[in-house]
């Protein structure tokens, strides 16, 4: 309870220091001992009570409940404000429509639910509380490198911009970021919904101010569609506060979901509202491009944002709400045929992008959705996939942007196709670059063991058309990440290497992230017993049939093996060097360069394939969001009129 | 248990495989002749080439291609370890993808021009036939009611009579694993192609010669996935399983002889449509069923 309590409240303490703290000595040394402190906490609470099943606390407060509310009208207030000076009125609306509906359900209705047990702990919110306590707060610590970086970049370059995109915002932005892990773990702590509403609308409003850091028009509109996307999310969960006060009774999560088994139509739209609250926030169809347009932001921010927090809570919610899918049909299928969905079309739309940043968000929406179907299906051993995901994503996605952020500021470019020759430029980065993407997505890295157990639960839980979506989404992420994999595996000649300006902070939560994916690739069984089962039992009462314990050592050495590889093999042989085979016309074989028809110098480039004719943008996107706002749209019309006799 | 089990098929397969795939090879290259009008080389000639490739210098562009195939190598041991100790098809078909990565990586490392466009190619190839094996082994798994392969021997029939369709659909994407033509858009056994060698064109020596020996091992394992759709009851019924495989081999043999290389997008999206078609028909029958 104290623990709970120091996590929510620590990094709202050091966020209001950083807003004051100015120098950048100082705030290295606040972020990086604060974070320390909240991991080990973090820690220390998943050490606590490490397989235990749901304990509540006993806490409520009136003050709280109108800090609360007080919290959610600021948020209302801000919007409203921002959306004045940038004359963006339909977020205004938006903000209008939630301050009233704030209001009316704080005086008008909250008080007729008390709740008891206000905090909780079981080993979902564990696990969440260790994926935003490590890797949230790493990523905190490599923003201080990078930010460096980003702040002299402008200094330097920024002559054609405005005072005010070029001012040093840094003391404002790393105050947001520990405002965010706040806001989290008010999610993932809160049994109470009021409060895990506000941290919901926190979480918003940060990401909102995040994306806009720059000011440039891009970063202002694109933070507008994420804020306009996020409050009918928002306004989606209010309203299901509503039919929970009047239909349950209760404002409480756990007798909520009690209540809903025991008569799933009284809660039919509740649910439905709070897994359409989820989809929003985790960036399904038609919703994801506000985590597209996000990336015009610092890369921590992304990184933040895609591994640790934000879409991370639309997926805890929906993992939450996995008992009720059980019982409420339309609700269930929404999120399933949703999820199904943006996993395949976005990795198709993936695989024809070659912006780094890009390829990585397509494939986040495209993981999140894998995460979003699992919950939809709500099986134990669907659940049992979804955490597991949850944990690999965290690790492998942080890494990945982390990467790709400071490849970004020592090459010049976030492009795919200027990381030729990473392994030689950059040769430590390229293989956590590599270790990154390896976990995303290949046997036997945890990601893959995950998609098998979804496999097998689509299957058994007769869910034809997601086997269907998971078999072709599948080979589209084989696609988009092998050609990755392979530019960077290129090696030739002797470029000069241009790492050694990283800062330091950068390697260390590097470091970490590549340690935490490797740990949880080589110690799978280990997390799947101690973290991952507890929860099932606890929720569903028994573990599900899932993949045999012998099946997850073997993937366990085979990932040993890949480090060993990695570590041992990449360091070079004593091999005999050749040049490369030019067709016997070469004149400069390290440059790839021939002589042509005409005797003059042609140097041999090749692309990887975008395949944009089959899987562009143009045409995936389109019709993708058109079926998924459909079927949103019917669910939640459905969930009302369909009698409850069918339900 | 499962897990020594599956050591001690890994190891015997290391062994085993090449053996077996090595005769296969060379008895390939005889049929291939014979349809030719040509006499063909000695049963052993695959071998002797190997042999040859192993005693030859190491030559390398990048340096790293030979450990990349050394990895390959060992994942397709593993892929072919899990299959025939009888363990689950699912991971098997992963493991088997992880090594065609491998594969893939080793072609990419040289950043010759030919073999980068014959990665890139590859990569398409292993995009169009991975639909079709996951709705092969989901089939399986909804007729055998596992995916654990020694669970094939309590069935009281050969899956075969259930997965039709599906058995269709592996046919179809075995040419594009076995990288034979009309679908061997990434290499090719004769260098006198646009892409040259394509994935093996900066590969000599013992590097190439890990390529040949894994392509054996491949060709042993996706032959004993063939086999599993015929087997049943015990393990006498592995006679017709040996069978049905040879049959499908010389098939795949005919197909190569008497077709022109198609392109890519021919590939996928044939693959694709039959993917679509037989994986989904077959899993709607078995849904319903």
């Amino acid at each position: 309870m104290q623990l709970i309590a120091f996590l929510i409240l620590f990094p709202l303490v050091v966020a209001a220091l950083l807003l004051v703290v100015k120098g950048d000595g100082l705030r290295n040394v606040l972020v990086g001992v604060s974070a320390v402190v909240i991991a080990a906490a973090s820690i220390l609470l998943a050490a606590q009570y490490l397989g235990a099943a749901w304990v509540g606390f006993e806490f409520s407060s009136q003050a709280v409940d109108y800090l609360a509310c007080a919290v959610g009208v600021a948020i209302s207030v801000a919007v409203i404000g921002f959306g004045m000076k940038y004359k963006n009125y339909f977020a205004v609306g938006l903000a209008i429509v939630q301050l009233v509906g704030d209001l009316v359900f704080e005086f008008g209705f909250a008080h007729a639910a008390h709740v008891e047990v206000g905090l909780y702990v079981d080993s979902l919110s564990i696990v969440m509380a260790l994926i935003i306590g490590i890797i949230g707060s790493g990523i905190c610590v490599y923003a201080l490198g990078y930010m460096i970086d980003f702040q002299k970049h402008l200094d330097e370059h920024g002559e054609g911009m405005t005072e005010l995109q070029r001012k040093d915002r840094r003391p404002t932005f790393f105050a947001l970021m520990f405002l965010f892990l706040s806001a989290m773990y008010v999610i993932v702590f809160s049994n109470n919904m009021v409060w895990m509403f506000t941290g919901w609308e926190v979480t918003t409003v940060c990401s909102f101010l995040l994306i806009a850091y720059t000011r440039t028009d891009e970063a202002i509109a694109n933070a507008f569609r994420q804020i306009i996307m996020n409050m009918l999310g928002g306004i989606g969960f209010l309203a299901a506060l509503y039919f929970a006060v009047v239909f349950t009774g209760t404002l409480s999560f756990q007798d909520f979901v009690l209540f809903g088994l025991g008569s799933p139509w009284l809660v039919a739209v509740p649910v439905c509202l709070l897994a359409f609250a989820g989809l929003t926030k985790a960036a399904q169809m038609p919703f994801h491009t506000w985590l597209l347009g996000a990336m015009v932001a610092p890369t921590p921010t992304s990184a933040l944002l895609h591994s640790s927090t934000m879409v991370k809570a639309g997926v805890f919610l929906l993992i939450k709400l996995a008992p009720l899918f059980g019982v409420c049909m339309v609700a269930s299928q929404m999120t399933i045929l949703v999820g199904g969905i943006t996993f395949m079309l976005c990795s198709f739309m993936a695989i024809s992008q070659s912006n780094a940043k890009r390829v990585l968000a397509y494939s986040t929406i495209a993981n999140l959705g894998l995460i979003v179907a699992c919950a939809g299906v709500g099986t134990p051993e669907a659940i049992w996939a979804a955490v597991l995901l949850v944990i690999f994503h965290a690790a492998a996605k942080s890494l990945l942007f982390l990467c790709v952020g400071t490849a970004e500021h020592h090459i010049g470019s976030r492009d795919i196709e200027d990381m030729d020759l990473l392994f030689d430029r950059m040769p430590r980065l390229a293989r956590f670059m590599m270790l990154g993407i390896m976990c995303m997505f290949i046997a036997p890295f945890g990601m893959l063991i995950a998609k098998w157990a979804t496999l097998v639960s689509f299957v058994d839980s007769h869910q034809m058309a997601l086997v269907l979506l998971l078999a072709f989404g599948s080979a589209a992420t084989f696609m988009f990440w092998g050609k990755w994999l392979g530019k960077l595996a290129g090696i030739a000649g002797s470029p000069e290497n241009v790492e050694t300006t990283v800062h330091a902070s950068e390697w260390v939560s590097l470091a970490l992230m590549a340690c935490i994916a490797l740990v949880a690739c080589i110690a799978l069984p280990i997390m799947s017993s101690a973290l991952v089962e507890p929860y099932i039992v606890s929720v569903f009462g028994q573990l599900g049939e899932d993949i045999a314990v012998d099946n997850l050592w073997i993937s366990s050495i085979l990932a040993a093996f890949v480090i060993v590889v990695f570590v041992a093999g990449a360091r070079g042989s004593k091999a005999k060097r050749a040049d490369v085979y030019l067709a016997g016309v070469s004149v400069d074989s390290d440059h790839r360069i021939f002589r042509n028809s005409l005797s003059g110098e042609t140097e041999a480039t090749s692309r990887n394939l975008y395949l944009d004719g089959i899987f562009g943008e143009g045409i995936v996107r389109r019709p993708g969001e058109v079926i998924c706002a459909v079927i949103i749209v019917v669910a939640i019309v459905a969930s009302g009129i369909v009698p409850p006799v069918l339900l | 248990m499962s897990f020594i089990t599956t050591l001690i098929g890994t190891v015997a397969f290391a062994v085993l495989a090449p053996i077996v795939g090595c005769l296969l090879a060379g008895l390939d290259r005889i049929i291939s002749a014979r349809m030719q009008g040509r006499v063909g080389p000695p049963l052993l000639q695959p071998y002797y080439d190997v042999r040859k490739l192993i005693a030859k210098d190491d030559v390398t562009v990048s340096g790293v291609d030979g450990v990349y195939m050394t990895a390959a190598l060992v994942f397709t041991a593993f892929a072919g370890g899990i299959f025939f100790s009888g363990g689950n098809l699912l991971m098997s078909a992963f493991v088997i993808t992880m090594a065609a990565l491998f594969f893939i990586m080793a072609a990419y490392s040289s950043r010759s021009p030919y073999s980068e466009l014959g990665a890139g190619r590859e990569t398409l190839q292993v995009m169009s036939y991975e639909p079709m094996v996951l709705l092969m082994a989901v089939c399986f798994y909804m007729a055998a009611g596992s995916f654990n392969v020694r669970d094939v021997f309590g069935l009281p029939a050969p899956v075969i009579f259930a997965t039709l369709p599906a058995f269709i659909g592996f046919l179809f994407i075995l040419t594009i694993k076995l990288r034979k033509s009309p679908f061997d858009l990434s290499t090719s056994h004769h260098a006198h192609q646009e892409l040259v060698r394509g994935t093996t064109t900066e590969m000599s020596g013992k590097t190439l010669a890990k390529v040949e020996v894994m392509h054996w091992c491949e060709n042993v394992l996706f032959l004993g996935w063939t086999a599993l759709f015929f087997l049943w009851g015990g393990p006498a019924s592995l006679v017709l399983g040996v069978v049905v495989a040879l049959a499908a081999w010389f098939f795949e043999i005919l197909i190569d002889n008497n077709f022109a290389r198609v392109k890519w997008q021919f590939m996928l999206r044939s693959a694709w449509v039959m993917a679509l078609v037989c994986g989904g028909i077959n899993i709607v029958v078995l849904m319903v069923a």
